[in-house]
């Protein structure tokens, strides 16, 4: 039997994409399918962090599973700062 | 006067506003309030709300004239007036943490002993002098590549990307300037009021 998905809308930079994610993967993997299905193309998925609704950054390695997420949970990616800071 | 149709900027304009009421609810448990959203300006006010009692940090004042030709405008402002603070007067820097420029001899110098990563702190609020209003010196922001040290790196380069979004500029800000605080600094000015006596004679 197949294992049961859960259903985690991401934000993308203000704009929310349902994503449906295996609970045994990583939650880089969801960073990878939001960024496709949102047509965020042009940037790698390094160039992005995600964290939660409270705004804690969220480690890419760790597996779904292990944040507890609710079905239906909101996470949200968005664009590193790059460089910057600087004249 | 604007080189964009003031109808296409105000439509990419409520599309940003929309984004943003629509996870308001989210946005207002980390702090962030809408205070106005009339083309083409969108004030968002920036609260700490880890803090207790939570302090009001500041207003980002975007202008979204032009948009999305060129990327909106973005000041730190005074959430009561609207007014750009000026260098002296900004209340977070948003300091980041980057790799130092130069690493002191005497690290590099001790054979066998890995090199420590040596960091420096890096204001992404940028000025010439404290009597300037700052800048945000980031990609998707218009004074960023307004700015003449920036033109190798165009708004074009970006612009596919939402580098100019409203809530990811926030997020930003948030990282940089509103999640690092952690609490307020005191400062106490003792004041002589008078003589200590211990006794009092008879």
């Amino acid at each position: 039997m197949a294992d049961p998905k859960i259903a985690i809308t991401v934000v993308v930079n203000g704009e929310p994409t349902v994503i449906s994610a295996n609970p045994h993967a990583p939650l880089r993997s969801i960073v990878e399918k939001a960024l496709e299905e949102s047509g965020n193309v042009g940037q790698p998925p390094e160039n992005w962090e995600m964290h939660d609704q409270a705004g804690d950054l969220l480690d890419l390695d760790r597996k779904v599973e292990s944040f507890g997420f609710a079905d239906g949970a909101r996470l949200f990616l968005n664009l590193k700062a790059g460089i910057g800071g600087q004249l | 006067m604007g080189v964009v149709d003031p109808e296409v900027s105000k439509t990419k304009f409520d599309r940003q506003v929309r984004s943003f009421r629509r996870l308001a609810a989210d946005y207002r448990r980390r702090g962030w309030f809408l205070a106005d959203a009339t083309f083409p300006r969108v004030l968002v006010v920036m609260t700490a709300p880890q803090i207790k009692p939570s302090p009001v940090i500041t207003g980002v004042l975007f202008d979204f004239t032009d948009f999305d030709l060129y990327p909106p405008s973005v000041r730190l402002v005074d959430p009561y007036t609207s007014e750009p603070f000026l260098a002296k007067d900004l209340p977070v820097q948003l300091l980041r943490q980057v790799p130092a420029m130069a690493v002191p001899f005497q690290i590099v110098g001790q054979p066998g002993m890995p090199v420590p990563k040596v960091m420096g702190r890096q204001p992404l609020m940028q000025a010439y002098g404290p009597e300037d209003v700052p800048f945000l010196c980031l990609a998707g922001v218009r004074e960023y590549h307004e700015h003449p040290a920036h033109s190798g790196d165009a708004w074009e380069l970006h612009r596919a990307d939402g580098a100019g979004n409203v809530v990811r500029i926030l997020e930003i800000i948030d990282k940089y300037g509103i999640r690092p605080l952690s609490g307020f600094n005191v400062a106490l000015e003792p004041r002589i009021i008078g003589f200590a006596q211990t006794d009092i004679p008879e």
